[in-house]
C-alpha cells in the first residue's frame, strides 16, 4: 500500500539504452516473482523478445503483452492493461508490470496521452499493483519527459529512485490540459421517449438515416444506454437529446435535469466495487465523451 | 477513417486498400533486411490500422502525415524482432557456417537457391533443424537476391516480378485483415440474442417492432424483451470486469 492509501504504485523508468532498460526492469520482475507476485512485461514485439531472453527461465513465469496497437484512446488503453491485470490477480495476490508506453510524434496529442498516465493513478488506484512505466529518453521528445515527472509520483532515472517534485494530482493535471467544450450548433433535437428502449429505437433510426455502420451503431446504442441510465438514476432524468455531425463525426448530446457532477476521471475509473461501471464501459464504445454544464443543464456529449 | 477506427469491416477494407500502394512503397524502404515483404505488408496494415484508430482529425494533420509513422514503425519493430541477434551456441554457429557453405555452393553450381531437401543432403542435418537454423538468420530467399546492371546493383529479383506479387501479398493481406482486425460486439452473443438486437434495431435490415420479432420467434413481446434485456446486459458484463475481490484487497 502507498502512502497516499492507494493501493497502486505507478512510476517510471526513463533510459538511456537497452541495456539500462534490462539492468532496472529484470531484476525488478525477478524481485517480484521471488516474492510471489505476478509478472506481466508490456512492450513492442522487439522488446518483448529482449526481455523474454534477458528474464531467461524465469520468463515461464512472466505474462509477456504485445502492445504495439493498444495505444489508440485513453479509455481503451487503459482497458485493455485492466483486462491483463484482472486476469494477472486471478493467479497471484498481487503483481509487478513493466509497461513501455507509446507516445506518437505529433505534438497535439501529447496531452491526451500525458493525461492517460494522470488518470491511471485513479483509474487503477484500487489495484495490488505497482507498474513501472518505461520511457526511452532517445528520440523521447522534453515535453513528454516533463509529462513522466508531473504523472508519477517517483521516476527511475540514472542510479536511482525519485521522489517527483513535480507530480501534479491528477483530477488537477486532468483540469489543465482538458479544453474546455466547444457549443456546437449544428445539432437537433430529437424525441427520447420514456426510457431507454425508446432512446435507442429513436437513435437507430437517425443512425441508419446517417448510414453508420452496424458496428457503430450498435456502440453507440450500448454507450448512450448507459448514459440514459445513469441519467434516469443520478441525473433527475433526460430533458433533451441532440443529434448531429460535428469534425466528421456523429454527435449525440443527452441533457439531464439534475446538477451534474465535476470529475475530470468519470469513465474512467476501471470497475471496483462501489462505483458504477456505465461511464467506464460508455467510454470504451465511443470516441471521446465530455461532460460539462450548458446553458440547458447538465449535459453528456459522445462523440462516435 | 472513423468508420475504420470503431472496427468497421468495410471501412477498414477500403482504408487499406487505399493506403497499400503507399505501405508497399514503405516496405521497399526495408528491403535489405532479410524481412519477408508479406510480413512487412501485413505490419504495415497493422500500423495503419492503429493510426486510423489513434487519428483525430480536428488536429489538422493529414492522415498519411500522421500514419505513415505508425506504418514505418510496425515494420521497424519486425524488423528488428526478426533480425535481433540471436545469443547460439558454438555448435549452432558451426552448423551455420556449414549451411551458408552449401547453399553459396549450390548457387554457383545451380544459380538458383537450393531446397531444404537438398540442403539437408549436403549438410547431413534434417530439415527440422535446418529450419530452426535459418529461422535464426532468416537467409533471404532467392527473390530477394540483387540483380546487377554490369557491376551495379539496381533491384531484387522481387522488385522486377513486383506486379503479380504484389498483388498476391496485397490480397492476402486484406483476407488476413478480415481475420484480425475486425471488431464484432454481437460475437459475444447467441443466436437469438443476435436476432433480437439485429432486428430491433435495424442492424443490417429494417427495424422491427418487439411485437413483430417475437411473432417471427413464437415469442410474446415481453419476452423479445427480456432477451434484449440479457443481451445488453452480456455485452456490458463483457465491457466491465472487474478485478477479483481477494486480489483488490490484499
Amino acid at each position: 500500500m502507498s502512502s497516499d492509501g492507494t493501493a497502486l504504485r505507478h512510476n517510471a523508468l526513463v533510459y538511456e539504452s537497452a541495456d539500462e532498460y534490462l539492468a532496472r526492469a529484470v531484476p525488478f520482475l525477478k524481485a517480484g516473482i521471488e516474492a510471489g507476485e505476478g509478472a506481466v512485461v508490456a512492450h513492442t514485439k522487439p522488446g518483448l523478445a529482449m526481455m523474454r531472453e534477458a528474464l531467461g527461465p524465469e520468463a515461464a513465469r512472466v505474462t509477456f503483452v504485445d502492445v504495439s496497437g493498444a495505444y489508440t484512446r485513453p479509455a481503451r488503453t487503459l482497458a485493455a492493461y485492466h483486462e491483463v491485470y484482472v486476469e494477472q490477480l486471478r493467479k497471484t495476490p498481487t503483481l509487478r508490470a513493466v509497461a513501455d508506453v507509446q507516445f506518437g510524434p505529433d505534438p497535439n496529442e501529447w496531452d491526451l496521452w500525458t493525461g492517460y498516465e494522470a488518470v491511471f493513478n485513479r483509474s487503477f488506484g484500487h489495484l495490488p499493483a505497482w507498474v513501472l512505466c518505461s520511457y526511452d529518453a532517445n528520440g523521447t521528445p522534453g515535453p513528454i519527459i516533463e509529462g513522466v515527472w508531473q504523472t508519477h509520483p517517483e521516476v527511475v532515472a540514472g542510479d536511482s529512485w525519485n521522489s517527483s517534485d513535480l507530480y501534479e494530482d491528477p483530477d488537477q493535471l486532468l483540469r489543465r490540459i482538458t479544453p474546455a467544450p466547444d457549443p456546437l450548433t449544428g445539432l437537433r433535437a430529437i424525441p427520447f421517449g420514456r426510457g431507454a428502449e425508446d432512446l435507442r429505437e429513436q437513435l437507430a433510426r437517425e443512425l441508419a438515416a446517417d448510414k453508420l455502420s452496424e458496428a457503430q451503431t450498435l456502440d453507440l446504442l450500448l454507450a448512450v444506454t448507459e448514459i440514459a441510465n445513469n441519467t434516469m438514476q443520478h441525473g433527475g432524468g433526460i430533458q433533451e437529446v441532440r443529434v448531429g455531425r460535428a469534425g466528421g463525426r456523429f454527435v449525440c448530446e443527452i441533457v439531464d435535469r439534475g446538477d451534474g457532477f465535476d470529475d475530470p476521471a468519470a469513465g474512467y475509473l476501471a470497475p471496483r466495487a462501489g462505483i458504477g461501471t456505465g461511464l467506464w464501459v460508455a467510454r470504451q464504445l465511443t470516441w471521446r465523451i465530455e461532460f460539462f454544464h450548458s446553458p440547458t443543464g447538465f449535459t453528456t456529449r459522445i462523440w462516435l | 477513417m472513423i468508420a475504420a477506427e470503431s472496427g468497421d469491416s468495410d471501412a477498414c477494407r477500403k482504408l487499406v486498400e487505399a493506403f497499400l500502394p503507399a505501405i508497399g512503397d514503405l516496405a521497399r524502404s526495408f528491403k535489405n533486411s532479410k524481412v519477408e515483404r508479406l510480413e512487412l505488408l501485413q505490419e504495415g496494415v497493422a500500423g495503419l490500422l492503429v493510426a486510423a484508430r489513434r487519428y483525430d482529425a480536428t488536429l489538422n494533420t493529414p492522415f498519411w502525415a500522421y500514419a505513415s509513422f505508425w506504418v514505418r514503425k510496425a515494420m521497424q519493430e519486425l524488423v528488428a524482432e526478426l533480425t535481433r541477434p540471436v545469443a547460439l551456441s558454438d555448435r549452432a554457429v558451426r552448423e551455420l557456417a556449414q549451411i551458408r557453405r552449401a547453399r553459396s555452393e549450390h548457387l554457383q553450381m545451380h544459380g538458383v537457391e537450393p531446397t531444404t531437401d537438398e540442403l539437408s543432403r549436403s549438410t547431413g542435418l534434417k530439415p527440422a533443424q535446418l529450419e530452426r537454423l535459418q529461422a535464426t538468420e532468416r537467409i533471404p530467399r532467392s527473390t530477394q537476391e540483387q540483380l546487377t546492371d554490369g557491376d551495379e546493383a539496381t533491384a531484387t529479383i522481387g522488385d522486377r516480378i513486383v506486379d503479380p506479387a504484389a498483388e498476391q501479398a496485397f490480397q492476402q493481406v486484406l483476407d488476413a485483415l478480415e481475420i484480425r482486425e475486425v471488431r464484432d460486439l454481437t460475437e459475444q452473443l447467441d443466436e437469438r440474442e443476435r436476432i433480437v438486437i439485429r432486428a430491433h434495431y435495424g442492424l443490417g435490415q429494417d427495424a422491427q417492432t418487439l411485437s413483430e420479432i417475437g411473432g417471427e420467434l413464437g415469442l410474446t413481446a415481453e419476452r423479445a424483451r427480456q432477451i434484449e434485456a440479457g443481451a445488453l446486459s452480456k455485452l456490458r458484463a463483457a465491457l466491465s470486469q472487474s478485478a477479483p475481490v481477494g486480489g483488490a484487497t490484499t
